[in-house]
This record gives structure tokens, sequence and C-alpha cells, in this order.
């Protein structure tokens, strides 16, 4: 009987002792940075990002990429246009005699 | 191969006079107090998406009419659509880091509008690769990925509703100050003519390709004849 309740009571006092260290832990980091305070920074150079280079190179890329789509397919119809017409006139001169 | 038809003249004269109209109205359209003159990236930035979300959804009605009714005429709208996402994808992707790098101070944020907009742009590049190097069953792959691609689009535009981000919300457009309307609207028209040229010229590109597949076949044939 006295065994088991001072079994029962360390475990006990281990629970509570975690605990406390626990609230301890918690409480000194709350407290560490409650304690932190900003810093003002003073003379930092001023960071100037240039909207109208940023407009224009936007402007120049959606231009640029859809005039050159339009070059790509346009030279790729020419290519296959010009295939098809060799195709036809070889054809057309070895085909079966009537 | 059949001529362009009136309507594709009539699109192309409407999209020069376009070009000529539409930078006059952006610049006359007043600066964005808050964000200044990089706000004038959103006049071609949001008709791009538009556009990359149309494309994304023609590809998948190409693919749904090639995959269900073996239509080879859906087959060449949704490869011609594939690449025109892709086209306008990179044009999203580079006008927006463009405009975030002086919005935000970053060029780009993992957050749900921009992560889902890469991964539907790398959907339609999967796209491109899985018919370009699928072999036979290419074509089949590709199609079954246009659809999961078009399930993405909505997502893609309520991101910005659903979580929360650092980009704009939808309500950006309906919003839209009076007066950058009329600059908003010529180039949202503009990039649509822009848009349905390229389709016209792009599906003309492949109906020459399966011309010139048939006509190799035909040769082939004679050429055995002979022999």
């Amino acid at each position: 009987m006295t065994r088991t309740t001072t079994t029962t009571m360390t475990a006990t006092w281990k629970r509570i002792r975690t605990a406390a260290l626990a609230v301890i832990a918690l409480v000194s980091w709350s407290g560490a940075a409650l304690a932190q305070q900003f810093e003002k920074v003073e003379n930092l150079p001023r960071q100037e990002v240039p909207a109208g280079r940023f407009v224009a190179i936007a402007y120049g890329i959606i231009w640029l990429a859809v005039l050159a789509y339009i070059v790509i397919v346009a030279a790729g119809i020419k290519r296959v246009n010009q295939e098809i017409a060799d195709l036809k006139r070889k054809v057309d001169r070895h085909g079966p005699k009537a | 191969m059949r001529s362009l038809g009136a309507g594709f003249w009539i699109a192309l004269l409407l999209a020069a006079a376009g070009f000529l109209v539409v930078p006059s109205l952006i610049a006359s359209a007043p600066v964005e107090p808050v964000m200044g003159f990089v706000q004038k990236i959103f006049y071609f930035h949001v008709p791009c998406a538009i556009m990359l979300f149309l494309s994304t959804f023609v590809c998948a009605g190409g693919s749904i009419a090639f995959l269900f009714k073996g239509s080879e005429r859906g087959d060449r709208l949704a490869v011609a659509a594939a690449e025109l996402s892709v086209l306008f994808g990179v044009c999203v992707l580079t006008s927006g880091p463009l405009w975030g790098r002086k919005a935000w101070g970053v060029w780009w944020q993992w957050d749900a509008r921009l992560t889902s907009s890469l991964l539907l742009f790398l959907m339609m590049v999967g796209y491109l690769i899985a018919r370009r190097y699928g072999g036979p069953a290419g074509r089949k792959l590709s199609a079954a990925l246009a659809l999961f691609a078009a399930i993405n689009v909505p997502l893609v535009y309520k991101s910005v509703d659903i979580w929360r981000t650092v980009h704009p919300q939808t309500t950006v457009v309906p919003k839209l100050d009076p007066r950058m309307r009329p600059a908003f609207w010529s180039a949202f028209v503009l990039m649509t003519l822009v848009w349905a040229l390229l389709l016209t010229i792009r599906v003309r590109l492949e109906r020459a390709r399966t011309e010139l597949a048939a006509l190799r076949l035909d040769a082939d044939e004679l050429a055995e004849e002979r022999q």
C-alpha cells in the first residue's frame, strides 16, 4: 500500500515538474520576445524600381512573343505548302501512265 | 490549301486599327494612385490571362471532340489552342512578375493564384510534350491532359477569392475606374482579335500538314505500284 502511494506520488511530481518546466520555458520565450525592440535603421539606400522600364519590358515581351509565333507559323505554312507543291509535281510527273 | 476567308482579313484590319488606337488610350488612362505607372501592365496582363483561359477551354473542347467522336478537326483545333495557351501563358508569367516586382517588391510569391497559373501553364506545356513525344498514343494522352487543364482554369480564376493571396481579387475588373475602362476593353478586344487570327493561321498550318501527310501516303502507294 505504502509503496503504491509512493510510486503514484513520484509520477505526479514528475508530471508537475515537467509542466512547470514547460511553463518556465514558454514564459522565458515570451519574455525574450517582448524584450526585443525594433531598431530604427537610418540612411538606408532607397531602392528605386523603374516603373517605366518594367512597363516597356512587359509590353515588349508580349508583342515580341506574339510576333515570333506569327513568324514561326508563317514559316511552317510556307514550308508545308512548298512540300505539297513539290510532291504534287512529283506525283504528276511520275504518275501511272494512263 | 484553301484561301483565307473575308473574316480573317476583317479581323486583321481591325487588329491593325487597334494597334494604332489602344496605345494612345492606355497612355491617356489615369495613373493608378497606389501602384503608380507600373499598373499600366494591367491593360495587357489581364487580357493575356483571359486568352490563356480561353485557349485552354478551346483546347479541351477540341480534345473532347477528338476523344469521344474521333474528330480530326477537333484535334487540329486542340493543338492550335494548346500552343496559344503556352504563348499567352508566357506573356502572363513574364508580365506578372514585372508588375509584382514593383508593386510587391518581389518577382514571385508562391501564393495560390501565381502557383495555380504556373501549374496551368506547365500542364499545357505537358500537352505539347506528350503530343510530340508520346508516340502513337500521344494524341490521346495529350487530349486527356487538356481536360484536366480545363478543370484547373476555374480554380486559377477563383483562387484569389478562396485563399488569401497577394494577387488582386476578381473584383478588380468590375470595379475598375470608369476612366480606365476604354483602355482596358479596347486592349481586351485587340487581344481577342490577335488570338482569333493566331488560332486561324495555326489551324491552317495543321490542316496543311494533314494534307501533306495524305499526299505522302499517295506518293508512297504510287511508288509501290510502279515497282
